[in-house]
């Protein structure tokens, strides 16, 4: 059999079950099927809004006579979302263990396995990229009435925008793991260094994106070229891209997708010959034999639950990465705003808002963006069935994985508080709102959360990913806090000024309320219905 | 049906101090001390129905009793519904109809109760990869709040019978199945357990666990314990239990006394294929 068959074979596997298409095709199961739509319906709706999102800020960009900046700008968008999301899986993903044994089993090349993995990953970014590009390009299109050339050239290149970012992606993805794959705690050092490498590039990309600040009187005028010369220093190949489809360029823009298709290439295949040494040392473990029995120690039941939640929590390098951003991000936020001249950040705010009544909203939604209880029900996946027939009540196993979740962001909390009262020197009851509003809606997610993923468990998982970033409670759990905390920095902006402090009280007590009443119900839940 | 225990029949000295140990046996299994249940039955099953939802799999008015001292073997083909039984009992599965009661407890009203009496191991045993033997055993130990020097002494009793002790220290990740087999059947004599639910308990074992498995039940329903569990070893299932229950596609076919199940020189085997009507098809094919 030919690689190119092979690759198709393997590419079909796994695309066959993508947004759980073939559960909700074939399973008789009537909650399987339930869940599997759920996550369609949230994968639709998201798609919708990122449509409605870039159709309305191409129209915007149209508005101010920036339509010929439409092109390259959303290629960097959709570029930027695939490198920053890729940057979290791509490693887990192109390394996953599940099935490897079996594939290694069968008379199938290495890199038609990777390739396999690979054309998944670009699936997936394809819909993205055409979520993001078609429906700016159709504004573009009906603002400038471009000819046939456009469409010509836009359809030799938009297939392959997704590639570039991908390449970065799995390139660091791919050294973070095989670094990570010879230290003795894997986890928690593919965990580290992919947090590292995620703050890098973004501090990489403030650094060089950073304008001089100044507000030019001709500033609209100037703003496009703003927009390019930005664009040209973080990701050039957007504006390449760009230029191609405005001047219906097509032999650039086909100039273009090969490039980013050689660029790729030449990547996976370096990954393909590390693959198997990288596999290796990353799931080789060494078992040593040379236990001894010495004293045991009693411990109670919270204590045993919370410990094994912590030990969970950190032996998946994707549950870590992606709940230990939001954190560790609030804490640079909050640690940036020593650096800066607050006079001068609220003179550019668009609204007349102090710094300081905005940063606990910020501060929460920031550190809310994944609780780690919206997936830590669905984690328990094949070893679900200790927690069943063990004498334990819901309580004390949700206990334990709420209590895991805060004692986790503890840290990251007062860090960030500590930061901002020395940032902002907030007095009075600014500083009361500055500790107990990220306080409040910190403790708020971490019961939503779970709620949510008790709501739409997913327990006969194959790959962390997929509870971790696609399942339907991950993205509810995350998305759900960080857009409350912006609903309610935007109603403290209309209301009137001498009624901000009631509001801020009231909001508060209400949502402790409801942090109280879902607790309630959720220690109500039984076990057996959680499946 | 088991017969009748709880009326009280005029009684000799020597059989009086035997239903004051009988009853102290009953007390020691039913759990609460001074709380003796009036139900003799370690396990009992009455009319358990079990269906999937879309699939005609499943469990249809399922009786059986287990008593103290009983090693009960549960016997089907693929897809007869054992597993589904055993979780059942176990609390990892609903049912929609009939009852289900573990030491005179039942398992909807007080579940806790019953999990407290019981132990169950499945067919795969997928233990925490992310921690080390050991700890995986203290975690059980705490859970059932068993005191630190008896954890230590059923660890190290039942690790060295299975020679797995220096292996405690490793992480589960890197056991074999049998290993982790072993380890799951350590974990669940760790915390004394009353009865033991055990599916397919001989897969993946070596024959010298098995061996020592097969002497830890016997010891185990000698104490007064009592085990359910399911095999497809008949050989296994004729030496070593006292009762048998055939099941065939969610239905029980036939239950009770191994010896009178068995009859007049006849082997498990020939039992199963007969009763479960695969013998005349199998003959018909091979002819």
């Amino acid at each position: 059999m030919g690689v190119l068959t092979q690759i198709r074979l393997l590419a079909k596997l796994e695309l066959c079950n993508m947004f759980g298409l073939n559960v909700l095709r074939f399973s008789r199961d009537g909650k399987a099927k339930k869940r599997a739509g759920g996550m369609l319906a949230v994968v639709a709706v998201l798609s919708v809004l990122l449509v409605f999102y870039t159709g309305g800020l191409s129209y915007g960009l149209v508005w101010m006579g920036l339509a010929a900046a439409i092109p390259a700008y959303l290629t960097a968008v959709a570029s930027l979302l695939i490198f920053f999301f890729g940057l979290l899986k791509a490693g887990s993903a192109i390394y996953r263990r599940d099935g490897f044994e079996i594939l290694c089993s069968l008379p199938l090349s290495q890199a038609a396995v990777i390739w396999g993995r690979f054309v998944r990953m670009y699936v997936e970014n394809l819909l993205v990229t055409l979520a993001v590009l078609l429906p700016g390009l159709g504004v573009y299109a009906w603002a400038v009435r471009p000819g046939l050339p456009f469409y010509l050239a836009a359809l030799m290149a938009i297939w392959a925008v997704p590639l570039l970012p991908m390449a970065g992606a799995a390139l660091v993805g791919a050294l973070v793991t095989g670094i990570s794959s010879r230290m003795r705690h894997k986890s928690l050092a593919v965990s580290v260094l992919s947090v590292a490498a995620v703050l890098a590039i973004l501090y990489g990309v403030s650094r060089l994106s950073a304008m001089d600040g100044s507000v030019e009187p001709d500033m609209l005028r100037k703003l496009s070229d703003s927009i390019f010369r930005g664009l040209e220093k973080v990701y050039p190949p957007a504006v390449w891209l760009g230029m191609a489809l405005v001047r219906g360029d097509w032999a650039r823009s086909l100039g273009c997708a090969m490039l980013s298709l050689a660029v790729f290439s030449l990547v996976a295949a370096g990954i393909s010959c590390s693959f198997h040494r990288i596999v290796r040392h990353l799931y080789g473990s060494l078992a040593r034999h040379d236990y001894e029995m010495g004293d045991l120690k009693e411990g109670s039941v919270l204590g045993a639950l919370c410990g094994r939640e912590f030990k969970r929590y950190f032996a998946s390098s994707v549950y870590v990465t992606n709940t230990i951003i939001g954190p560790v991000m609030g804490c640079i936020l909050s640690g940036a705003l020593l650096f800066v001249d607050l006079d001068s950040v609220t003179g550019q705010l668009p609204l007349p808002v102090k710094v300081c009544s905005l940063a606990p909203f910020v501060l929460a939604g920031v550190m809310c963006m994944m609780p780690t209880t919206s997936a830590s029900v669905s984690m328990e996946g094949k070893y679900w069935w200790i927690v069943k027939s063990l004498p334990l009540s819901a309580k004390s196993v949700l206990d334990a994985k709420l209590l895991m979740n805060l004692f986790l962001i503890l840290p990251f909390y007062l860090l960030a508080e500590v930061l901002l009262l020395l940032a902002l020197k907030p007095g009075g009851l600014e500083l009361l709102w500055l500790l107990l509003v990220p306080a409040v809606l910190i403790l708020f997610s971490c019961v939503y959360g779970l709620a949510v993923n008790l709501r739409f468990p997913v327990m006969d998982w194959e790959s962390e990913v997929s509870v971790v970033k696609q399942s339907v409670s991950a993205l509810l759990g995350g998305m759900g806090v960080f857009l409350l905390s912006f609903l309610c920095a935007a109603a403290l902006l209309i209301v009137p000024e001498g009624y901000t402090d009631i509001f801020r009280a009231a909001l508060c007590g209400a949502l402790l309320l409801a942090a109280a009443l879902l607790y309630a119900r959720v220690i109500k839940i039984s076990f057996l219905n959680v499946t | 049906m088991p017969p009748d225990t709880t009326t009280q029949p005029e009684l000799g000295p020597d059989q009086a101090l035997l239903a004051r140990e009988k009853r102290k046996l009953i007390r020691d299994i039913t759990g609460a001390a001074g709380d003796i249940h009036r139900e003799v039955n370690m396990l009992t099953i009455e009319h358990l129905t079990k269906h999937y939802k879309g699939s005609e799999k499943g469990i249809t008015d399922l009786s059986l009793h287990i008593r103290p001292g009983d090693i009960f073997a549960f016997i089907g083909h693929n897809g007869a519904g054992k597993t589904t039984t055993l979780k059942c009992i176990a609390g990892i599965l609903g049912f929609d109809t009939g009852t289900i009661r573990v030491g005179g407890r039942d398992i909807l009203e007080d579940s806790m109760g019953c999990k407290q009496m019981l132990a169950y191991i499945p067919d795969n045993p997928d233990v925490y990869e992310y921690l080390t033997g050991i700890q995986y055993l203290n975690f059980i130990a705490d859970i059932f709040r068993v005191p630190a020097d008896l954890r230590r002494e059923r660890i190290g009793k039942y690790g060295d019978a299975f020679e797995i002790t220096p292996s405690l220290g490793d992480l589960v990740s890197t056991y074999s199945h049998g290993m982790k087999q072993k380890l799951a059947i350590i974990s669940a004599l760790v915390h004394r357990p009353r009865l033991l639910l055990l599916d397919e308990p001989f897969v993946g074992l070596d024959p010298k666990a098995s061996v020592i498995l097969k002497d830890i039940m016997r010891s185990f329903c000698g104490d007064g314990g009592a085990i359910f569990f399911s095999t497809h070893v008949l050989d296994v299932a004729e030496r070593l239990c006292n009762k048998v229950a055939i099941i065939k596609d969610g239905t029980l076919v036939t239950s009770g006394d191994m010896e009178k199940v068995l009859g007049e020189g006849e082997s498990l085997e020939s039992i199963f294929m007969e009763v479960t009507g695969q013998r005349d098809c199998i003959s018909r094919e091979i002819l």
